[in-house]
């Protein structure tokens, strides 16, 4: 059974059709990379999958739940469904370790003591134990995005959405955050990718989307996308990217 | 008589007036606050019709002079209900609907000045949308409304000496009632104003000390 189970979905902006019926299923531990030219309608897609955007129609299911369906339930869907934002969107009042813990213990998911030592573990996870005690500020672009992803995979969700990770990073703080997201993929978790990084696309995804004015126009693993591309529109995409 | 002499002789009425002032003051921003808060969080709502109510408050408030104001609450309204009306109480309503309507304005100003971004990863942990806002997005708009908020204080502190035309005797009523005992218009008028100037400036301490204090992780420079 798929993890996400996306059909026919369809997003209006008034008159502008972002995505015009778009269907996809991502299997458990399955790594998906979105790719697709800026307004191609990608972000639009995964901003549909945790209901930031609400879906004009059509049906998204997450593990079994109809997320367009969801109304009062939505807070409890979203614990289940990571989201890394482009621009990090840390909580800059807030320390590295409470930014991490604060969720699961406003959610009365966890106490505090249990938050924090999840926390401090997956702050080892990102390699980034000794920046605790700092605010966001004080960090690095690619150390905040570590800690942004240590702070969705807090809540321990079965699936993580990535908005194009490493879109706003200086080029040498770029490594360093696909490398934590190849350990996530390498440990099993289900990914979602919109992403400008073809070499992650290639090395880690299990399944490449190619999408082009809100149609998924091909897709399959990265050496068919990559490799053997078929539609014109791929073709004309990754000759302009790579 | 000379301006010494003068806060010599005065002196309890004079600090009776500032007192009532300084009162009126922290009961009008304590319910204005409260509409301020309320107010603003409608103004930011996703339903139309709640933000429609907003701003019909906010355009009243805004629309028309805190004089008439002070006139319809103390004269208007009881002579339509025919009731007695107490001009401290109709001062302080007046300036807590006042003051509560430009705090709306202010909270929404400052809710909105925080990134968009912050409210959406609130939510993607599965916050509602009301502890997402009480927790993440107000900490930080209260932190750049503090200036907007602190001037507001000052305003409604001064706004506090209109009241004197519905009789209230706070500092400046204090003052005409002074005059008209002896007729020393310039020295009782600096001697007003130099006690007005005086609680403000403790004010603007006070909240100079509170702004630094709640400015977090910043390299202070």
């Amino acid at each position: 059974m798929g993890k996400v189970k996306i059909k026919n979905l369809k997003k209006n902006f008034d008159d502008l059709e972002v995505l015009k019926d778009i269907n996809l299923e991502v299997k458990e531990q399955e790594v998906i990379c979105i790719i697709g030219a800026s307004g191609s309608g990608k972000s639009t897609l995964l901003r549909c999958i945790n209901a930031l955007e609400e879906a004009s129609s059509g049906t998204i299911e997450v593990d079994g739940n109809d997320i367009t369906k969801a109304d009062g339930n939505i807070n409890k869907y979203r614990q289940n469904i990571g989201m890394v934002f482009q621009q990090f969107n840390l909580f800059p009042h807030m320390t590295v370790l409470k930014n991490i813990s604060f969720a699961p213990v406003a959610l009365k998911l966890k106490t505090k003591e249990e938050a924090e030592e999840t926390a401090l573990k997956l702050l080892r996870r990102v390699d980034l134990e000794e920046k605790a005690n700092v605010y966001p500020e004080q960090l690095s672009g690619g150390q905040q995005q570590r800690v942004a992803i240590a702070r969705a995979l807090a809540m321990n969700p079965d699936v993580m959405l990535f908005d194009e990770p490493t879109s706003a990073l200086d080029p040498e703080m770029v490594g360093e955050v696909l490398n934590v997201m190849k350990q996530l993929a390498k440990d099993g978790m289900t990914m979602i990718v919109v992403t400008h990084e073809m070499g992650f696309a290639r090395e880690v995804a299990d399944r490449v989307i190619f999408i082009d004015e809100g149609f998924i126009v091909e897709e399959g693993p990265p050496s068919e996308i990559f490799g053997n591309p078929k539609n014109q529109r791929t073709i004309n995409f990754l000759n302009k990217v790579l | 008589m000379s301006i010494p002499a003068l806060i010599v002789q005065y002196w309890p009425r004079l600090i009776a007036g500032l007192g009532l002032t300084v009162e009126i003051t922290i009961i009008s921003l304590i319910l204005a606050g409260i509409l301020g808060m309320v107010f603003g969080l409608l103004s930011v709502s996703k339903r139309k019709s709640l933000r429609a109510i907003a701003l019909v408050y906010v355009d009243i408030v805004r629309g028309t002079p805190l004089l008439v104001q002070a006139f319809f609450i103390y004269f208007g309204i009881p002579a339509a209900l025919g009731i007695q009306s107490d001009p401290v109480v109709s001062g302080v309503i007046t300036l807590s609907l006042n003051a509560g309507g430009y705090l709306a304005e202010i909270v929404r100003g400052g809710i909105e000045s925080i990134s968009r971004g912050q409210m959406e990863a609130a939510r993607s942990l599965g916050l509602p949308y009301g502890m997402a806002m009480r927790s993440v997005i107000l900490p930080q708009a209260i932190r750049t409304m503090t200036p907007a908020l602190i001037n507001q204080c000052i305003i409604t502190l001064k706004d506090t000496s209109l009241l004197s035309v519905i009789g209230v005797t706070e500092l400046t009523q204090t003052g005409r009632l002074i005059i008209a005992n002896n007729y020393q218009s310039f020295e009782v008028w600096a001697i007003v104003a130099m006690m007005y100037f005086i609680i403000i400036m403790i004010l603007s301490k006070i909240s100079k000390r509170i702004e630094r204090k709640m400015s977090y992780g910043k390299s202070k420079n």
